[in-house]
């Protein structure tokens, strides 16, 4: 890791301490936290530095992003979403969005993107909010579920349908016709900030479509998720950091039937699985990151191989730890308990399992 | 360097028809099948929103061009003629020519 971001690791470190346990009970970051790591632009570390970002490349912000995802992988979540929004301006938006908004992201504003709908999941094509053009001004009509970081966030990125195609509309939270609801105890990363939002008939300045819109609505999706998808991969690689780190502790040190757990087979076998599992998903993610990087042509799909094999792992991995530590991780706040209920959620969210195995099917038939 | 070499790989690519037949060996090679200029690439039977994204990757990287914002049109990406004329109009002048 480079100096910058081993910096950058340790003050993490040190900013969550042994907090993290309580944020999932309690279900909040607190706010001077996500403000503190937002005004770094540590929740966007790929912004341009000519945009006031850090500039890193995907290599080091995904090294880094495992590394809050394996302290605390809420906080990893709103590190995401910020990201992602931070992405999708840079590249849908055109230079004066991005030389307005990169700049505010890097510094201390808060962003999600908002994508599903209670009828429109895995089946972005079934969308149905949208944004229409009312004399000088937008107006913004649609529902959205299950928003990664809103409860945080002070712009939402609404992806809507716009004429025959798609758009992406900045909305600031405070704008009329806008209303945030947290969604109740989520499974996984409950301190997250996931909230389902509605617009009613929004109105906002034309410049609030990124690039003007009427963009094909796949591309844009594609696209806003690309980011969050090695994200999110890279999130599964701290979680099973944690988790080798958590059954290798309890493994060495508690004994059973007059020897440490490890020096039993069974128990050795899944510190194994838990290991490899975790080179795996890291050597995926570094590939995946050196396309981004070098603009490889097999980024798209590089992504969302790191992203399903990232988040297999992880479920099971996690699951493996639980199993190692039993009684003793088996309580909500602990890290293999976290990491047991954030790791389902991710073979759920950008791209559930399945829908991540037809994309790549679909590429291992289109390379007969 | 005071040279007057230079790299001679932006006029290599120059001109459109170059363009044209590079994006079709590219499509037959990443898809097995044969397209004509016009084809819609993405219409009935065509390709997936995650090659639009492959596509885009490649133009960039192969032509040092980059398309964001307005320019991520489908009506940019339909057919190899308008991926072409989307090359032509994003790539910077040749050397040597007007305005340089």
């Amino acid at each position: 890791m480079r100096e910058a971001v081993a910096a950058a690791a340790s003050a993490v470190t040190e900013l969550v301490g042994d907090r993290a346990g309580d944020w999932d009970r309690t279900g909040r970051l607190p706010e001077d936290v996500v403000r503190k790591l937002a005004a770094a632009g540590q929740l966007s570390a790929q912004i341009p530095a000519d945009h006031g970002g850090p500039g890193w490349n995907s290599a080091d912000s995904g090294e880094f992003t495992a590394h809050v995802g394996s302290l605390c992988s809420s906080l990893r979540s709103v590190m995401t979403s910020q990201g992602m929004a931070a992405w999708t301006v840079e590249r849908l938006g055109d230079p004066a969005q991005a030389a307005d908004l990169l700049p505010r992201l890097a510094s201390g504003d808060l962003a999600a993107v908002a994508f599903s709908e209670a009828q429109a999941g895995s089946d972005l094509s079934a969308i149905e909010a949208t944004v229409t053009v009312d004399g000088d001004s937008l107006l913004l009509t649609g529902r959205k579920k299950w928003v990664t970081a809103a409860d945080y966030a002070d712009l939402f990125l609404v992806v809507a349908r716009m004429a025959e195609g798609g758009a992406v509309v900045v909305v600031p939270r405070t704008a009329p016709g806008v209303r945030v609801r947290r969604v109740a105890d989520p499974l996984g990363c409950r301190a997250a900030g996931h909230a389902d939002l509605a617009f009613d008939e929004v109105r906002l300045p034309l410049g609030s479509l990124l690039g003007g819109g009427r963009q094909p609505l796949p591309l844009l999706v594609t696209t806003a998720l690309a980011y969050g998808r090695i994200s999110v991969a890279w999130g599964c690689v701290g979680i099973l950091r944690a988790c080798v780190a958590a059954a290798a502790g309890h493994a060495g040190t508690r004994h059973q039937f007059g020897r440490p757990l490890a020096q039993h087979q069974l128990v050795a076998r899944h510190l194994a699985d838990l290991w490899t599992a975790e080179q795996i998903v890291t050597r995926a993610c570094e590939y995946a990151s050196r396309c981004w990087d070098d603009n490889a042509a097999d980024l798209a799909t590089a992504i969302v191989l790191a992203k399903y094999v990232g988040a297999e792992h992880a479920a099971r991995g996690a699951a493996a730890a639980v199993q190692v530590l039993a009684s003793a991780g088996a309580q909500d706040g602990h890290v293999v308990a976290r990491a047991y209920r954030d790791a389902k959620l991710m073979e759920i969210i950008e791209g559930s399992n399945e829908v991540c195995q037809l994309i790549l099917a679909d590429h291992a038939l289109s390379r007969r | 360097m005071t040279t007057s070499s230079n790299r001679p790989a932006p006029e290599s690519t120059g001109d459109p028809g170059t363009v044209q037949t590079d994006l079709l060996r590219f499509l037959e090679k990443r898809t097995g099948r044969v397209w004509a200029t016009d084809a819609d690439v993405f219409g009935t039977g065509g390709l997936s929103s995650l090659f639009a994204m492959e596509l885009v990757v490649h133009l960039e990287r192969t032509y040092g061009i980059s398309v964001r914002g307005a320019d991520l049109r489908m009506e940019n990406f339909r057919t190899v003629l308008q991926m072409a004329a989307l090359v032509e109009r994003l790539r910077p002048p040749a050397s040597g020519g007007p305005g340089a």
